[in-house]
């Protein structure tokens, strides 16, 4: 290996600060760009087109880039373009079909090249020269397809050390769980993760918009009740529920449990007061709700028994399930994308994950009457669904392991927990929305 | 038109073909041999139809069209239809574009099940006409390319049928052992019993013989007991006897219940399949080109064995109705959601070579529910059956127009499916026009009433009396003759009727349809199905080249009341154009990216994917 990439790459530093920014994955957004190194690269293709993989710092983090160079850009790479480096084109090479399926047969070679390790996983035959399509791009990640049989997950933003969506998606697939994409293979650079292959799912259908178009039929009604419309969405949110309540088995089966006693309950519970002094510092709406959520905050610290902890999915809501004509599927399970790497690796009650859906459940019924004219009539009946597939899924999950509604109190504190950080992030982002995470407050407390 | 036939029932020595009113046709019993067995006509009596053009794989691209002989056309203005009047409106059917009829029985029977209680295989129910009008109708509708295939009840006859009075009265002449008999009605207690409505045992006391009957459907339909040879060659003989008149095949009615056997539930037995295969065997090596067409109300899975052996392209039944697909499309558009049809498809397995599916989405029985769970049954019962009255047996009665509220955008959605989902489509009667029903009628006579031809008298079947028609038609504001008839359906070039026809055209047009495989696209919309037909033709011309022509058609479906846009990802037809099949408008090429689509409420889509080609003037 020589230095030509690398220095390919420095050159391009400057196109890159000013490409950085407008790129979704994109972090420390609005911050000013002075410090933008190159700290590692490698040629992975060469000729023409090229594929240079490189890190770079920016803003104190570190993000993965793949450099594609050509001599000379079609049209439709035109809208990926980094900049120029000695007379060839630079730009974002997860864009060209070409190059990424280069990249795939590197996977399927179990290549070791420019200090990088290509891995199949045990047991998975990796096919080479599969086309690759680059699909949407995700808030931390870029996805390519290859040919419908597996899908690459690029971390933009790789931390080092284990993977957990790596770590908990090997520990399943070793129990057999059936609500998971099977892992095929990992892209890694020494202790840190830069990407994971696992197998596509070309029938699925997002949660979110499956529950959705539930939601709409209803709305649409108008005089008939969640029950009685044709898009009740009831049975699938029960086998929802047990999908998940399946996956935590499986994890508390291969991973263990622990209870924990007052003492981390303890630091639970001061972390959700922490969250909620914030908050309310931000938005004085949540002022007069303040004892309430305090109070049912504290209430955990009454709880004597003890707490099961385990791994869990740690960001679970409607966007992060999938439907496949096989039934339900878990994806992305890096866990809550807003704490540090280390937060995220602790194990926590499966409540949480619980608590997640819930409130998702309560976003997807009301999301399409909020922010309108108050009518009494179309609220009701977005409550309605709420309230309805809320209890199927807590049913579903029953069916498979603990009923959730028999915690109550944690429950109650997770869901509040969440709404809480759900309302700074809609005072921040869409305050229309604010309403969605209040009422579910106001109802709760 | 129920017939009481007690009185068979108690008199002893009752003359074997007592089997009603067939006197001065020929029929079975009319005299007995010295050794006692029943004299049965032959083919031979009659004429027999001319043939139809030789394609034995016809029935895999074919559109059927179920039509009841009673309900159709009255040629002798008695009231009720029959195989003359059939045969009469056989231009309208070969207009319409169907490709064969299926016609439920028109054996000679007492009718209380629908004529599904055979009193007389080898004769026909006066009221419908004779052999000899039948031989006429195969004449009609061979000469104009369409096929006739026919009901065949093999497990069970009437107690009516001259063998039942055989072998009741005499248990050990020839025909004593043709039926299930037992001292007790102990035996086989796995077995379900049908009929929950109005049977409580699978076995009924006999007074005159004095021994328990054994039947699987109704008390007066004993099963016949194939354990006995002489009841597999008699029924064999069946079978040939209208191959030799001409007719084109069989709709095998009830066929998995053929053996019993303790200790199992007695339906799918090894030895029914081994029977099946000796009647395929039959059709193979003595009337190439007919078919088998297999009633198994079951699960996928388990209907696949009425196809037989893989290896051998299918050694039993040509073809099997493929029942939980249709429940689970009503289901999947009330849900706005492809899910349910999805998973059904993906558990049907694979099917031999020369076999093919049967589709519906209604017919002569009520929408079956067997093939749903218990969830999901009480979920469509109430979608589709806000009346008790509507609900029958375990199913709805209701015809196509009314169950989706008479809606056109619903009702050509889901013809358009049928027509596209892998299976030969059986359309039934009257739906082509959006008829509706009566369920103020009993059992599933709703679905039965006399079809819609003009909006005159009896809406033009019948020249009768209206007193006096078998069922009234249907004469309500928005379904009634009046204004739901083929002569204003004619009248009116953008009619359902009309649209049905351009859809059986396009679908003739195409062979991807009839023979070609399946592939789901998957998209991120669930209320979006498409999928893919693929057909691959190799055709060797004069000078020895092989030809590959490949048909290739996306169909999508908005399973949705709302518009739905759809990204398809279509990369593998890279530079091909879509050419929208109804109206051959050419749609963008497909590039690199998702293929984007939008879609009306319960709108879709046929496109046939073709290579690229200049399209304009000359230049």
């Amino acid at each position: 290996m020589t230095d030509q990439p690398r220095l390919a790459v420095d050159a391009l530093v400057d196109d890159l600060r000013a490409w950085l920014p407008t790129q979704r994955w994109f972090a420390a957004k609005g911050q000013d760009l002075t410090d933008v190194r190159v700290t590692r690269a490698a040629e992975l293709v060469t000729g023409d087109p090229g594929l240079v993989h490189a890190l770079v710092l920016a803003g104190g983090e570190v993000y993965q880039v793949l450099v594609g160079l050509r001599a000379e850009l079609p049209e439709h790479l035109a809208p990926a373009a980094i900049g120029e480096v000695d007379g060839l084109h630079a730009y974002d090479a997860t864009h060209d079909g070409e190059l990424m399926t280069g990249l795939g047969d590197l996977i399927a070679g179990n290549a070791d090249t420019g200090g990088l390790s290509f891995r199949a996983e045990p047991g998975v035959e990796v096919p080479a020269g599969l086309r690759a399509r680059p699909i949407g791009v995700e808030q931390s990640n870029t996805s390519i397809v290859f040919a419908e049989q597996y899908i690459l997950k690029l971390f933009r933003r790789p931390a080092p050390g284990p993977n957990r969506d790596v770590e908990l998606h090997r520990a399943l697939h070793a129990a057999g769980s059936q609500q998971i994409a099977a892992p095929v293979g990992t892209v890694a650079a020494g202790e840190t993760v830069l990407g994971f292959a696992q197998r596509f799912l070309g029938d699925a259908a997002e949660g979110w918009a499956t529950a959705t178009a539930s939601v709409r039929d209803l709305l649409a009604e108008g005089d008939l009740y969640a029950r009685e419309v044709g898009g009740d969405f009831a049975g699938e949110a029960a086998r929802l529920g047990a999908a998940v309540a399946a996956v935590h088995a499986d994890l508390a089966a291969t991973l263990g449990t622990e209870v924990i006693g007052a003492e981390r309950m303890s630091e639970a519970v001061a972390a959700m007061h922490g969250r909620l002094d914030e908050v309310l510092a931000e938005v004085p709406e949540l002022a007069e709700h303040e004892t309430a959520l305090r109070a049912a905050f504290d209430a955990v610290r009454g709880l004597d028994d003890g707490i099961l902890v385990q791994h869990v999915h740690g960001d679970l809501h409607l966007g992060q399930v999938l439907r496949t004509t096989a039934g339900w599927v878990l994806i992305d399970f890096e866990g809550e994308p807003a704490v540090s790497p280390r937060e995220r690796a602790l194990t926590r009650s499966p409540l949480r994950d619980v608590a997640g859906m819930l409130r998702s459940f309560d976003y997807a019924a009301l999301h399409l009457v909020a922010g309108a004219e108050p009518d009494h009539q179309r609220a009701a009946r977005a409550a309605e669904w709420s309230d309805r597939n809320r209890t199927a899924f807590c049913d579903g999950y029953a069916a498979v392991g603990p009923d959730p509604r028999a915690a109550a109190v944690l429950l109650r504190a997770f869901e509040l927990d969440k709404a809480v950080y759900e309302v700074r992030y809609e005072h921040r982002n869409r305050p229309d929305w604010v309403a969605i995470p209040l009422a579910a407050i106001k109802r709760a407390t | 038109m129920t017939v009481d036939n007690r009185d068979l029932h108690e008199t002893g020595d009752a003359a074997p073909d007592a089997a009603l009113g067939l006197e001065g046709i020929p029929h079975t019993g009319e005299s007995l041999t010295a050794d006692g067995h029943l004299v049965e006509p032959q083919a031979e009596d009659f004429a027999s139809a001319r043939a139809v053009p030789q394609d034995t794989q016809w029935y895999k691209s074919a559109v059927f069209y179920e039509v009841l002989v009673r309900a159709f056309n009255d040629s002798d203005g008695n009231g009720t239809g029959d195989l003359r009047g059939l045969a009469d409106k056989l231009d309208y059917l070969q207009w319409l574009g169907v490709d064969c009829l299926w016609l439920p029985p028109f054996y000679a029977s007492p009718l209380r099940d629908g004529g599904y209680d055979i009193s007389d295989f080898r004769a026909v129910l006066p009221e419908f006409g004779t052999v000899d009008d039948f031989v006429h109708l195969l004449n009609e509708a061979h000469k104009r390319g369409i096929r006739v295939i026919t009901d065949l009840v093999l497990n069970h006859t009437s107690d009516a049928h001259p063998w039942f009075q055989e072998s009741r009265n005499h248990p050990d002449g020839p025909y004593g052992d043709f039926y299930v008999w037992s001292d007790t009605d102990e035996a086989y207690p796995e077995a379900r019993i049908i009929f929950v409505d109005t049977e409580t045992s699978n076995w009924t006391y006999d007074p005159v013989r004095g021994q328990f009957y054994w039947h699987r459907f109704f008390s007066h339909q004993p099963d016949l007991n194939y354990e006995n040879t002489e009841v597999q060659e008699a029924m064999l003989d069946v079978l040939r006897f209208w191959l030799d008149i001409g007719i084109d095949g069989f709709r095998l009615d009830a066929v998995p219940y053929l053996f019993e056997e303790e200790g199992t539930n007695c339906e799918n037995l090894p030895r029914t399949h081994e029977f099946l295969k000796t009647c395929r065997k039959v059709v193979d090596d003595e009337y190439p080109g007919r078919v088998l067409l297999a009633e198994a109300n079951q699960w996928p899975a388990d209907v696949v064995e009425y196809f037989g052996d893989p290896e051998v392209g299918g050694d039993e039944c040509h073809m099997a109705f493929h029942f939980p697909l249709m429940p689970r499309i009503f289901m999947a558009v009330r849900r706005e959601s492809r899910f349910p049809i999805s998973e059904i498809l993906a558990q049907t397995p694979a099917i031999p070579d020369g076999a093919q599916w049967g589709i519906f989405l209604r017919n002569h029985d009520e929408l079956t529910l067997e093939m749903v769970t218990d969830d999901e049954r009480d979920y469509m019962y109430a979608e589709y059956a806000k009346d008790p009255r509507m609900k029958a047996n375990i199913g709805i009665r209701r015809r196509l127009a009314p169950l989706l509220d008479n809606d056109r955008n619903q009702q050509e959605l889901f013809t358009a499916m049928l027509l596209s989902l892998p299976g030969s489509p059986v359309l039934y009667y009257g739906d082509e026009i959006g008829m509706g029903d009566n369920i103020w009628l009993g059992d599933r006579d709703a679905v039965r009433t006399p079809m819609q031809w003009s909006p005159d008298r009896n809406a033009g079947f019948s020249r009768c009396d209206p007193g006096r028609l078998y069922l009234p038609t249907i004469a309500d504001p928005v379904y009634g003759f009046q204004a739901v008839n083929v002569e204003a359906h004619m009248n009116n070039t953008s009619s359902l009727l009309h649209w049905t026809r351009r859809m059986l055209q396009v679908r003739t047009e195409h062979p991807a349809f009839g023979k070609g495989d399946f592939t789901e696209l998957g998209s991120s919309n669930p209320s979006v199905l498409a999928y893919l037909r693929r057909h691959v033709t190799e055709t060797v011309t004069d000078d020895g080249a092989v030809v590959v022509t490949e048909d290739r058609v996306i169909c999508v479906n908005n399973l949705s009341r709302f518009p739905q846009p759809v990204e398809l990802h279509l990369s593998e037809h890279e530079g091909r154009i879509p050419v929208e099949l109804t109206g051959g408008v050419r749609f963008p090429a497909i590039g690199e990216l998702p293929y984007l689509l939008t879609l009306p409420g319960h709108g879709f889509y046929w496109f046939q994917i073709t290579d690229p080609q200049e399209e304009g003037e000359p230049q």
